[in-house]
């Protein structure tokens, strides 16, 4: 009899820009707006980052704004080293960039402005979760589909993941590990740098691992060879 | 029509839209705005109401009237939000005030959701009877006079939500306020795939020749799109590079201004045979695909801009574009990437001459560019967004919506 496995049904999330009518012109008003924005608004500026297709020079909206707009460089680079995902709540990742402004900010206390256009803008989002009509039930489904799918699946269950699971592990390594028992794939999933990719990147280094599993799940060669 | 998607747009848009319509079956839906013809409004509302009604919805739109002098003043509220001194005096927007309640006595005004287009109608909410209002502002609001963003915000803030195009048009006001980027249709006239025999019949038309790189900026004829200012990046084009410029648009019927730019355009191109400035009737779609399709670079150098529709119209034919980095030019162009965005006219010209002298790199913009709109900027992907904002206020509150 067919043994039952889980399957991976493939997830996705859309989201629509809200803004919060606050927008900081230099440094100084920046940390005092990351200190009363709404806990949705922290998080779409640093989680949700990824979803834009994002300059690879930073990790979050903040770290952008201080690089590009005030070309405060030394600042863009402290706040790029945040990993949102080391913080149990949106709480410490606030008290952690406030932080770091902080210390920037006394040691320069004379922050320089925006031009006018190029103010920080606070947005948050609402988000829509829904299927993707997808489902696989082994690697070589899941190869095929993650193949075919656009970035939202791979935002959802590479990023999103993260904060629902916790501890660094996305839905993809999961799955492998838990229905498969790969440990090995599961591992090469894991290590792939978030912050270093675009989405699309995600997607490619995922299919690459993926591919290789499963063509050696495929050679029988070896096996011939030391049985003889 | 909705198939016809499939293909074009990305998946996820069109799941969520099948999934936001039949959660929203049967609801109607009502569109108000001021004119039916002209400018980039009308035309995402004219393919958007079919799409929504095979969705399901009870989509309906309806259009303002006014007199000559209620689009004087229009105009001068529009000038005024994009930063340009305006006088309004408290007659004129009295006069506003009437010419609405005279509509609002001919419209039916019912509909569970309402969706209110730019100043001219906003004054409707005061004649609201049911439903969700929400204000739709397409205008680059950033830097608005004062006194007459004040004086629209108190019908604005009597709506349950707003909407704007770009993140720097939002002001800190208490209602809810999204932000939602206009759109184009790649099934319609002005993105379909054309013929070489369509596009010959637009080039000899207007007797278009081929024969050298083409410039092209396709806009009404207004100030804030910078027609001289295109002329004058020409001129310093045509220094080493031998191209004809063609300045494309159409009068919007509530645009007063139009006419007066034009004749303004005229005298400065001062006949010059490699400039052709086309007045195109309404609904000149074909013609307009068909010179898109044509050029070698487009230019969108505005000054002022809520969105440029025509921006993420070049970029869908494959061109590379130059645009002003104001309003949501940016939000479509990533400089280097998918087009130049540029704050000058000797800045407009230096990257025609780029664009000119390297055909490769102006083929990847293009590819790039084009791509990046299917991504972003497709009307599936704005009616889902409308969809949502409408979902999303009748689950006020909750910021994550689970389908």
């Amino acid at each position: 009899m067919g043994e039952i496995i889980e399957s991976f049904e493939f997830r996705q999330c859309v989201s629509i820009l809200k803004s919060t009518g606050e927008r900081a012109k230099d440094l100084r008003e920046l940390k005092d707006l990351i200190a009363s924005v709404s806990d949705e608004s922290i998080f779409h500026h640093t989680y949700q980052y990824f979803l834009k297709g994002h300059i690879l020079e930073y990790t979050n909206d903040f770290a952008q704004w201080a690089g590009e707009s005030l070309e405060e460089r030394e600042l863009s680079e402290h706040l790029s080293n945040i990993d949102p995902y080391d913080f149990k709540d949106i709480s410490d990742l606030r008290n952690e960039i406030l932080n770091v402004i902080h210390n920037h900010l006394e040691r320069f206390p004379e922050p320089r402005k925006a031009i006018p256009g190029d103010e920080f803008y606070f947005n948050e989002t609402v988000t829509f979760i829904f299927p993707v009509g997808i489902r696989a039930r082994n690697l070589a489904e899941f190869l095929t589909a993650i193949r075919h799918v656009n970035t939202g699946p791979i935002y959802y269950h590479f990023y999103e993941a993260r904060m629902r699971l916790g501890k660094g592990i996305d839905d993809f390594s999961r799955w492998i590990e838990d229905v498969f028992e790969k440990k090995d794939l599961a591992e090469k999933i894991r290590a792939i740098d978030p912050f270093m990719h675009t989405i699309e990147g995600i997607k490619e280094h995922i299919i690459e691992a993926v591919e290789e599993e499963v063509r050696k799940d495929m050679e029988v060669i070896d096996k011939c060879l030391t049985s003889i | 029509m909705f198939n016809q998607y499939l293909g074009i747009s990305p998946k996820s848009d069109l799941l969520l839209l099948q999934m936001l319509g039949a959660k929203l079956n049967k609801r109607s839906f009502l569109h108000i705005n001021s004119t039916r013809a002209g400018g980039g409004v009308a035309e995402i509302l004219q393919r958007m109401l079919p799409i929504l009604g095979e969705l399901g919805i009870d989509a309906r739109w309806e259009v303002i009237e006014g007199d000559s002098r209620f689009f004087d003043i229009t105009k001068k509220i529009h000038n005024a939000l994009q930063g340009h001194e305006e006088k309004i005096a408290k007659d004129m927007w009295q006069y506003h005030f009437n010419i609405n309640r005279k509509n609002a006595e001919k419209i039916n005004l019912d509909a569970d959701a309402v969706l209110i287009h730019d100043p001219q109608p906003a004054p409707l909410i005061e004649f609201r009877k049911t439903g969700l209002w929400i204000w739709r502002c397409h205008i680059d609001a950033s830097n608005p006079q004062k006194n007459v963003i004040d004086h629209l915000c108190q019908y604005c803030e009597k709506y349950d939500a707003a909407i704007f195009s770009v993140a720097k048009f939002t002001r800190a006001m208490a209602v809810d306020e999204f932000i939602i980027p206009p759109s184009i249709d790649p099934i319609s006239e002005k993105n379909r795939a054309l013929t070489d025999e369509e596009i010959n019949k637009t080039l000899h038309k207007f007797q278009i020749a081929t024969d050298r790189p083409i410039i092209l900026q396709v806009s009404r004829f207004d100030r804030f799109k910078d027609p001289i200012g295109v002329i004058k990046a020409y001129r310093i084009v045509r220094k080493y590079n031998d191209c004809v410029l063609i300045l494309a648009g159409s009068l919007a019927t509530d645009d007063p201004e139009g006419e007066e730019v034009l004749n303004e355009v005229r005298e400065y191109a001062a006949n010059d045979p490699d400039v052709y400035i086309l007045l195109l009737p309404p609904f000149s779609d074909k013609d307009i695909n068909a010179l898109q399709r044509t050029a070698t670079v487009i230019l969108q150098k505005s000054l002022k801009e809520g969105f440029g529709l025509t921006v993420s119209e070049g970029m869908w034919k494959g061109k590379p574009v130059i645009g002003g980095a104001v309003g949501g030019i940016p939000l479509q162009i990533v400089h280097g990437v998918t087009g130049f965005l540029v704050h000058s006219v000797e800045g407009a010209a230096f990257k025609i001459r780029q664009l000119l002298n390297n055909p490769e790199m102006a083929k990847r913009m293009g590819e790039t560019g084009k791509e990046y709109v299917r991504k972003n900027f497709l009307i599936t992907r704005q009616i889902r967004d409308y969809l949502s904002v409408w979902y999303s206020m009748e689950n006020k509150g909750k910021s994550v919506l689970e389908l």
